[in-house]
């Protein structure tokens, strides 16, 4: 339930999107060879920064990847992974939030995300949960290579 | 995460072209970046509260003596504020960070859209506002909220949350239109 140990009563209360921790993790992302392009805020995702994945990463059969963040200025977060297939999708988010169907901290797992997710534990520092996502999405591309 | 289904594997055809995988930067590489001064950077970014030379330059990863020289030079162009002097301890400037989230809307956008923006945010503060029967987003109890009106816990988080990012929106876009230049007065543009 959401009284869980740990939540502060200023994470029950939500926080507005921190845009300058967004910038800085948009900054890091556009030096980086995995993704075609960042983009701030598109149209559907407005408080979101979007990283499209090179489609090199990728067979043939999956047409599109993207990672799409939000990161809020209590600390909480999601981290949403998702590939376009022909005909289905593929989708896996890192969350923290309050919830009344997991901790704080979960992972809502591919293919399908389903709620309630797993209950896990995160990274406190923004940079090592941008590492662990940006690690484990690696290890499923490198998937897609082996027999 | 889960492996790929078999079927969404490469074929034998493409994994001839199997992408170099380790020509990549390390994702930990890419999170904390090679540069000294995106380290300290995003270090200083952190501080919500007076810290100490010694904890800057950890959070940084990187010597005291460096950590000196950036927190001096931050403190110079405003990203950081001295608390106390000795120790010496710094803590985010974050009128500063608000100063130049204001500079880049008035670089990215003119009155005319500003004005659009505004009007397009007031709308959905007052549509959240309708919502939650609430003058203020820090009034709802995210919890009490949701079992009063059957929601999960969290699709009310996600809306409290983007009421407060609307609240912030707005503050931003009032200061952005109130010093746009060459603006009469009352903050609208003549042009």
């Amino acid at each position: 339930m959401t009284d869980r140990s740990g939540e502060g009563p200023e994470g029950e209360s939500g926080a507005p999107v921190d845009f300058d921790r967004l910038d800085r993790i948009a900054a890091r992302l556009a030096t980086d060879d995995r993704f075609d392009r960042i983009e701030a805020e598109p149209e559907f995702a407005p408080g979101r920064i979007v990283g499209r994945y090179d489609s090199g990463f990728y067979p043939n059969r999956i047409r599109a990847a993207h990672l799409e963040i939000v990161w809020f200025e209590n600390g909480d977060f999601t981290f949403h992974y998702h590939e376009d297939h022909e005909g289905r999708t593929f989708d896996h988010r890192w969350d923290r939030h309050p919830s009344d169907h997991n901790a704080r901290d979960h992972v809502h797992p591919g293919p399908d995300a389903p709620t309630p997710g797993s209950d896990a534990s995160h990274p406190s520092d923004w940079r090592d949960v941008l590492a662990m996502v940006l690690t484990e999405i690696e290890t499923r591309q490198r998937g897609f290579w082996t027999e | 995460m889960k492996e790929p289904d078999p079927e969404l594997k490469a074929s034998a055809d493409e994994r001839e072209e199997r992408p170099d995988f380790d020509a990549l930067t390390p994702p930990e590489a890419v999170a904390r970046g090679d540069r000294t001064r995106d380290d300290f950077f995003d270090a200083a970014l952190e501080l919500d509260a007076p810290t100490t030379v010694g904890d800057v330059a950890e959070r940084a990863g990187h010597g005291v003596d460096a950590a000196r020289e950036y927190l001096e030079w931050f403190e110079r162009i405003g990203i950081v504020r001295r608390v106390t002097e000795s120790p010496a301890t710094y803590e985010r400037n974050r009128e500063y960070l608000i100063w130049r989230r204001v500079q880049r809307l008035r670089e990215r956008y003119d009155t005319a859209e500003l004005v659009d923006s505004l009007e397009a945010e007031t709308d959905r503060d007052e549509a959240f506002s309708e919502a939650f029967d609430a003058a203020d987003p820090n009034e709802v109890s995210i919890a009490a909220h949701a079992s009063a009106t059957d929601r999960s816990v969290e699709d009310v988080w996600e809306d409290v949350s983007a009421w407060k990012t609307v609240r912030d929106r707005i503050a931003l876009l009032e200061r952005a239109l109130a010093t746009a230049p060459g603006d009469t007065a009352d903050g609208r543009s003549a042009v």
